[in-house]
């Protein structure tokens, strides 16, 4: 069990309004996605046929919600390494496609010291034409049993 | 959503019938966290870490597993396709590398809006529930041109 909550906060525990400074991942090219399609079991034709993604109504294959999601784990533990993520969510707005990258980033909303330091983040992830491709969310707790190796 | 293609490997007698909206409930499947899938996973989704942890969003190759996308497939049914609307991870405790866990899954869909909702826990071998997902896949009808 992740130790979190015995400590109070730490003197630079972030406040609600501060920033995750943005990251960017991609270009995501269609050799990426079928690395991620190998890697994740998600091969879903839609993300690999050009095809099934016409059948679908969409330009070109679109990324894979799921690789654009696992973007924010990197961003949070970029900005804080003492952080236990205990919940991530997200909705898929609209899609990115192939060949395209995405910019992350997040915001403070809420923060609780008691009975455990605990922020919630707003994140969001936007395509290149600064379309908002997912907006998230996640609990982090402090982590005091040290910091992620 | 997932292994779309393994559907001649959903025929395992494994899924129960599904009736309209009630949950179909699949019995525990037994996973491993191998270290060659977590290494594998976590290059191509720009793991900022070094090795030696289970990315978050890992399980998720867990639907991948025959009994799961095979059950998806078949409750989907033809000439759709499954487009993944919201997706959230709950952890109690991270996961461990080289660690072996059991999934409890179940799944239902519903027709007013069309979708499937998929619930996973996975526990440790102690049966402490570690993680929990919830996967909303929206199920949109293929616009199949005919061959030209």
């Amino acid at each position: 069990m992740i130790e979190a909550g015995m400590e109070p906060a730490p003197p630079d525990w972030p406040r609600v309004g501060d920033e995750i400074r943005g990251q960017s991942f991609g270009p995501f090219a269609r050799e990426a996605l079928a690395r991620y399609a190998a890697v994740s079991g998600d091969d879903n034709p839609l993300h690999l046929d050009p095809s099934a993604a016409r059948a679908a109504g969409l330009p070109g294959p679109p990324v894979h919600g799921m690789l654009i999601l696992s973007c924010f784990e990197p961003l949070i533990v970029r900005w804080r390494r003492d952080l236990f993520i205990a919940r991530l969510s997200g909705k898929f707005l609209r899609p990115v496609l192939a060949g395209e990258g995405i910019r992350v980033s997040g915001r403070v909303v809420r923060r609780r010291d008691v009975p455990r330091p605990e922020l919630t983040l707003r994140l969001i992830a936007r395509a290149q034409n600064n379309d908002l491709a997912i907006l998230g969310e996640a609990t982090v707790l402090y982590k005091i049993s040290g910091p992620l190796s | 959503m997932n292994a779309l293609h393994d559907h001649a490997q959903s025929r395992d007698g494994m899924a129960p019938e599904p009736s309209a909206d009630a949950p179909v409930r699949l019995p525990p499947i037994r996973v491993r966290t191998g270290a060659g899938e977590v290494a594998g996973f976590l290059r191509e989704t720009g793991g900022a870490r070094n090795g030696g942890f289970v990315p978050l969003t890992f399980p998720i190759r867990w639907m991948a597993l025959p009994a799961l996308s095979g059950l998806i497939l078949q409750l989907i049914g033809g000439d759709f396709l499954p487009v993944h609307e919201t997706q959230s991870f709950a952890y109690e405790r991270e996961l461990r590398v080289e660690a072996d866990y059991v999934l409890s899954v179940e799944v239902r869909r519903t027709a007013k809006p069309p979708r499937l909702t998929l619930k996973m826990d996975v526990s440790s071998g102690q049966g402490e529930i570690c993680a929990q997902l919830e996967t909303v896949l929206r199920i949109v009808p293929l616009n199949l041109e005919p061959a030209s």
